[in-house]
C-alpha cells in the first residue's frame, strides 16, 4: 500500500490516502513521549544564544586578552554561592552543574557546557554569587574580573545585550 | 462540570500523545519522520502556549495541538528532500529491497504533488482533509477538530473536487 498512486485511482485520491492511513493506523509503533519532549528541548536549547560563538572575531580577542585562561579539575567548584562576585567567565572546554544549597543538601539546577557565559552576576560590582558551579569534567574557562569586563563593554556596547539575551534564553527555556 | 484547561504544554502534550503519533504515523508511515514531527510540535506547542494555555476547554487545547501536528506532518510530506537519505525507513520494512525503496522513493515524488495541493487547501478545509488522510471516520475528525459532521462533510466534498482538478493537472505538467 505505500506504493505509487494507481492512475486509475486519481479520481478519488482521498479514499486511497484515507485506506492507507486506517492500515497504518493499525501498526503505529511505540514512540517514547518524555525522550521526544526531551529532545525537544535540548534542540530548542542549541538554537539558544551562545555566548562565545556570538561574538565577533574581534570581541573574542579582545576578550581573550582581558581574560585569563584558568584550568578546573573535575569535582571542584568555579565559584560558590554567596561569595563575593569579582569576575565573569567564559566556558571554553568541559561541563560544569550549577547546583544550590538547599539545607545543607545540594540541588543541581542546570549544567553549563562550551561557549556558555557563566558568573553573570560579576557583570556588576558588589554583587555575589547566586549559586555554586562545580566542574563536572576539566573545565577550560576564560576568567574575566569584574572591573575589566566593565572597560571591555565600554569598547563593545553590543556586548551586554547578548548577555541578556542569553539569560532570557535561559529562563524561558528549561533550567 | 466541565473539565479544566491543561494547565500547562507538557501535560496536554503527553495527554495526547498517543493520538497525536497515530494522525503523524498515518500521515508518514515511518518512525523517524514520525518523531521528527512529533518533536517539532511540541516546540511549537511550547511557543504557542501564551495562546494554547488561554483556550477556555482542554478540548479546544487539543484541538489546536492537533492542528499542529498536521501542520508539522504535511510540512515534512511536502518537503521531503532533507529527508529521504532515511528512507530505509517504513521501519516495519526492516530488509526492504533496493527496488522497493526505489519505489518509495518514486511513489513519495508523485506524492509530494498530492500533499501540496492538499497544504495549499485554506485553513480547516485542509485539516479536515489530513485527518481524513489519516485514517479517520468523520465524527472522528469533527470531534477532533472541534466542528460539526456536516462541516466535515462538506470540507470533503469540496475538497475532493478541488484535489482531482489540481493533481490531473500537475501531474499532467510533471509528465508534459
Amino acid at each position: 500500500m505505500s506504493g505509487r498512486v494507481p492512475a486509475d485511482r486519481h479520481g478519488d485520491l482521498l479514499d486511497w490516502l484515507y485506506e492507507r492511513g486506517k492500515q497504518r493506523a493499525e501498526r503505529v509503533p511505540e514512540f517514547d513521549v518524555e525522550r521526544t519532549i526531551s529532545r525537544a528541548y535540548a534542540a530548542r536549547d542549541a538554537g539558544a544564544v551562545n555566548f562565545w560563538s556570538a561574538l565577533s572575531p574581534a570581541e573574542r580577542s579582545a576578550f581573550e586578552s582581558a581574560a585569563r585562561k584558568q584550568v578546573f579539575a573535575s569535582g571542584t567548584a568555579l565559584m560558590r554561592e554567596g561569595e563575593q562576585a569579582d569576575a565573569v567567565m567564559v566556558i571554553l572546554d568541559g561541563r560544569a552543574k550549577v547546583c544550590l544549597d538547599e539545607d545543607g543538601r545540594e540541588r543541581i539546577i542546570t549544567e553549563r557546557g562550551p561557549g556558555d557565559l557563566i558568573g553573570e552576576s560579576g557583570t556588576v560590582p558588589g554583587y555575589v554569587r547566586s549559586a555554586t558551579m562545580i566542574a563536572l569534567d576539566t573545565v577550560q574557562a576564560l576568567v574575566m574580573r569584574t572591573e575589566d569586563y566593565t572597560a571591555f563593554i565600554a569598547d563593545f556596547p553590543g556586548v551586554p545585550d547578548l548577555v541578556k539575551k542569553q539569560t532570557y534564553d535561559r529562563r524561558t527555556g528549561r533550567p | 462540570m466541565p473539565q479544566a484547561p491543561y494547565g500547562d504544554a507538557e501535560s496536554l502534550f503527553r495527554a495526547a500523545h498517543k493520538e497525536l503519533m497515530r494522525v503523524a504515523y498515518a500521515l508518514l508511515g515511518n518512525r523517524a519522520d514520525t518523531e521528527d514531527a512529533a518533536q517539532d510540535s511540541f516546540f511549537k506547542l511550547v511557543t504557542a502556549w501564551p495562546r494554547v494555555g488561554g483556550l477556555p476547554t482542554p478540548d479546544e487545547q487539543r484541538a489546536y495541538l492537533f492542528r499542529i501536528v498536521i501542520n508539522e506532518a504535511l510540512h515534512i510530506l511536502r518537503y521531503p528532500h532533507r529527508r529521504w537519505e532515511r528512507l530505509g525507513v517504513d521501519t516495519d520494512q526492516d530488509g526492504a529491497s533496493w527496488e522497493v525503496l526505489d519505489e518509495q522513493v518514486q511513489a513519495r515524488a508523485d506524492l509530494r504533488l498530492l500533499w501540496k495541493a492538499i497544504g495549499e487547501l485554506p485553513g480547516m478545509r485542509r485539516d479536515v482533509v489530513a485527518l481524513r488522510a489519516a485514517g479517520y471516520e468523520y465524527r472522528e475528525i469533527a470531534a477532533r477538530l472541534g466542528v460539526s459532521i456536516s462541516t466535515v462533510r462538506s470540507h470533503i466534498s469540496y475538497a475532493r473536487k478541488q484535489l482531482s482538478r489540481t493533481v490531473a493537472r500537475d501531474w499532467e505538467g510533471a509528465q508534459g
